[in-house]
């Protein structure tokens, strides 16, 4: 078989159909006026194929909010297998599919984390192409051209039709009960989808120069704008769980009301909380807001160079349309900090009060 | 199929020794091999089933079928061990992180400098190098306390300081309690031993205590000839996986729990939230 194919979108219930018979298709779906979020779809029609940011990134499905690690009962202390289901998430995005890679990184460096690789191993990746909006800087973070390691099947949006690439064996499996969906690609197709790409480039409608984060960020910690943007933060912790790349745990214990016994859990956990850093003797490494939040800035955009090579911010803009404050505007900070002069601190809603 | 790496082996209480007001010594019978190969400076996650886990460290020098734990009651995981008895089990992970650099330390010079309970991991390099006296040079201990009631490992220390091939300093800032069994101690704090101790620039020093002490010390050390090569510091971060994956730790560019807890100096330099903390 051949990598590249196109079909025809009046064919997407046959090429839907081909998902299905893998597993549960989880596509975007409009959940209200301005907001998408992944939910398991049975026809074609119910997928909002024009979402771009879904209110929570995939990562859901591969690392749940809440999960069991450990069981005991009595003396018996026993590793908890999560139940898995195959599935076939449809519709993501070239940001959210970098987010997955890093996640990937992340869940399968030793010690791998067998939960987080099971349910991964279980999933189709389906990428889509898609045109940027004003919050979207994938490009400036390197991650806007799709990465391969994430996706099992990538679909471009070329006009009437979807032009196809397939990656992974057990992609072309899918496709192998109904050959005539699959179209070879013409010269015509190659061009279609150059241009795709050409075009996408340059509807980027925000972004910055990436090359010299580390610098800007290390010569810039002491920048006003900082102090200026903690006061501002509610220290909510929204910005963590939007991200395709937080992945930040803590784990509890729920012990069981009727017997001896109860679980290990994980569950979400966020560095803009005031106790994640506080170690005995109530000692804070990160007391104030603004200590977080430079430390969560610091951490999405170059933080994660040396642990695994590279940084973990894929700009998508999940974070800035759901800060409540407006300050994690990772666009308009960085900009700010590396202007030349830093102009007079702007007033924010939260400082007019 | 891989195996969880959440999954707590099992330990039974030998025996629990007061070592100080709310600290005890805990000896753990082990079930398994898995703690066999600790190093001094690395560490465990405990478990009390029911509570939670908290990251200890290691305190003996050599685990074989026993490992030894110095603990101090503080919250909700230290008091429910604490309401533990003898026979009673509990779980550990581990061991974590990378510990003391033994290979580094070979054939050098050494001053140990442990404040309050930062004595615990401070213990487990100098039981490893007595053990293996002939492969270290010189080794002088300095350990800092605020009240002398809170002196851990008294015994210990009066042996220790009968030897000849170690030098001990002890200071309490404030003397409060009996000190019995006695050891010498001063009036002083930790910065204050290090200037009498004939430390020079060939000694290699390691590092554990309360946060605040560290900038103290290092100016000191600097002050008797150490360069940030030769000092290490074993860093305290909230630790809840231990593995590299919970993001607590995280600290400059690198995971405390696996590339640390102990951080040659030099290799912290320029990173910010290191040592400040409030
Ligand atoms: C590498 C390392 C080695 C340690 N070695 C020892 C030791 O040998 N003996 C000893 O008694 N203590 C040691 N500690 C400190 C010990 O982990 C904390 O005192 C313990 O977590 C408190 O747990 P708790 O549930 O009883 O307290 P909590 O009720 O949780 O809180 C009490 C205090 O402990 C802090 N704390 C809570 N959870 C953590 C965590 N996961 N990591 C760090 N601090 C936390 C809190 O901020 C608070 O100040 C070590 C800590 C680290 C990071
Ligand atoms: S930091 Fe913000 S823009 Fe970057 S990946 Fe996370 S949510 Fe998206
Ligand atoms: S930066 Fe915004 S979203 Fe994040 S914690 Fe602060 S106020 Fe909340
Ligand atoms: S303790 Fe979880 S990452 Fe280090």
């Amino acid at each position: 078989m051949e990598r590249f194919y196109c079909f025809s979108k009046d064919k997407f219930l046959d090429f839907f159909k081909a998902l299905e018979s893998f597993g549960t298709v989880q596509a975007p779906v409009r959940v209200t006026d301005q907001s998408f979020a992944f939910r398991a779809v049975k026809e074609p029609k119910e997928i909002a194929f024009e979402a771009l940011r879904t209110i929570l990134p995939p990562k859901k499905f591969f690392y749940p909010g809440r999960e069991t690690l450990v069981s005991w009962q009595g003396n018996e202390v026993k590793d908890h297998q999560p139940e898995i289901q195959k599935q076939v998430l449809f519709g993501v995005h070239p940001c959210d599919l970098a987010g997955l890679g890093i996640m990937d990184t992340i869940f399968s460096a030793e010690p791998q984390d067998n939960h987080y690789l099971l349910r991964r191993e279980a999933t189709i990746v389906v990428g889509l192409s898609c045109m940027p909006d004003k919050h979207c800087f994938c490009k400036s973070m390197g991650t806007d051209t799709p990465d391969s390691s994430a996706y099992d099947i990538f679909l471009t949006d070329i006009g009437e039709e979807y032009f196809i690439e397939i990656k992974t064996p057990r992609a072309y499996a899918l496709f192998e009960n109904d050959q005539l969906l699959l179209k070879p690609i013409t010269e015509e197709h190659r061009e279609k989808y150059k241009d795709f790409w050409l075009k996408r480039s340059e509807a980027f409608q925000i972004g910055f120069a990436s090359d010299n984060l580390r610098a800007t960020m290390d010569m810039e910690w002491d920048n006003p704008v900082w102090e200026e943007l903690g006061n501002r933060c509610l220290s909510c912790g929204n910005c963590v769980p939007v991200c395709p790349t937080c992945y930040c745990f803590d784990v509890i214990d729920v012990a069981s009301l009727h017997e001896d016994g109860g679980e290990r859990i994980r569950e979400w956990d966020a560095c803009q909380f005031t106790g994640f850093a506080k170690v005995a003797g109530d000692f804070n490494f990160r007391p104030g807001p603004v200590d977080r939040l430079k430390f969560w800035y610091r951490h999405k955009l170059h933080g994660f160079e040396d642990p695994h090579g590279m940084p973990t911010c894929v700009g998508c803009g999940r974070c800035t349309v759901s800060c409540p404050s407006g300050i994690d505007d990772i666009v308009g900070t960085v900009l700010r900090l590396q202007a030349k002069v830093e102009e007079e601190p702007k007033k924010g809603p939260a400082n007019d009060k | 199929m891989i195996s969880s790496p959440f999954l707590p082996t099992k330990a039974t209480i030998r025996s629990m020794i007061p070592l100080a007001p709310d600290n005890y010594l805990f000896q753990l019978q082990l079930s398994d091999a898995s703690m066999r190969n600790c190093r001094p400076g690395q560490f465990i996650e405990l478990w009390v089933p029911g509570v939670g886990e908290c990251p200890i460290s290691v305190c003996s020098g050599s685990v074989d079928g026993m490992m030894e734990l110095c603990i101090r009651q503080v919250g909700r995981v230290t008091t429910a061990l604490f309401q533990k008895q003898e026979g009673d089990w509990i779980g550990l992970r581990g061991p974590y992180g990378e510990g003391f650099p033994l290979d580094e330390y070979k054939g050098k010079d050494l001053v140990l400098i442990a404040g309050g309970l930062g004595v615990a991991p401070i213990r487990s390099l100098w039981q490893y190098i007595l053990d293996n006296r002939d492969d270290f040079g010189k080794l002088i201990i300095i350990y800092g306390m605020r009240h002398s009631i809170d002196l851990l490992f008294r015994a210990e220390f009066k042996i220790l300081m009968r030897r000849r091939d170690i030098e001990v300093y002890i200071a309490a800032e404030e003397i409060e309690g009996p000190a019995l069994p006695p050891v010498s101690l001063q009036l002083g704090r930790v910065t204050d031993m290090l200037r009498l101790a004939p430390i020079d620039d060939n000694f290699q020093a390691a590092i554990c205590g309360p946060p605040v002490m560290y900038k103290y010390v290092i100016k000191e050390l600097e002050e008797k000839g150490l360069t940030h090569q030769s000092i290490w510091l074993s860093l305290e971060r909230h630790m809840k996986c231990g593995v590299g994956k919970c993001g607590h730790c995280f600290v400059g560019g690198q995971f405390t729990c696996r590339k640390g807890p102990v951080f040659r100096l030099s290799d912290l330099e320029f990173l910010p939230e290191v040592i400040e903390c409030s």
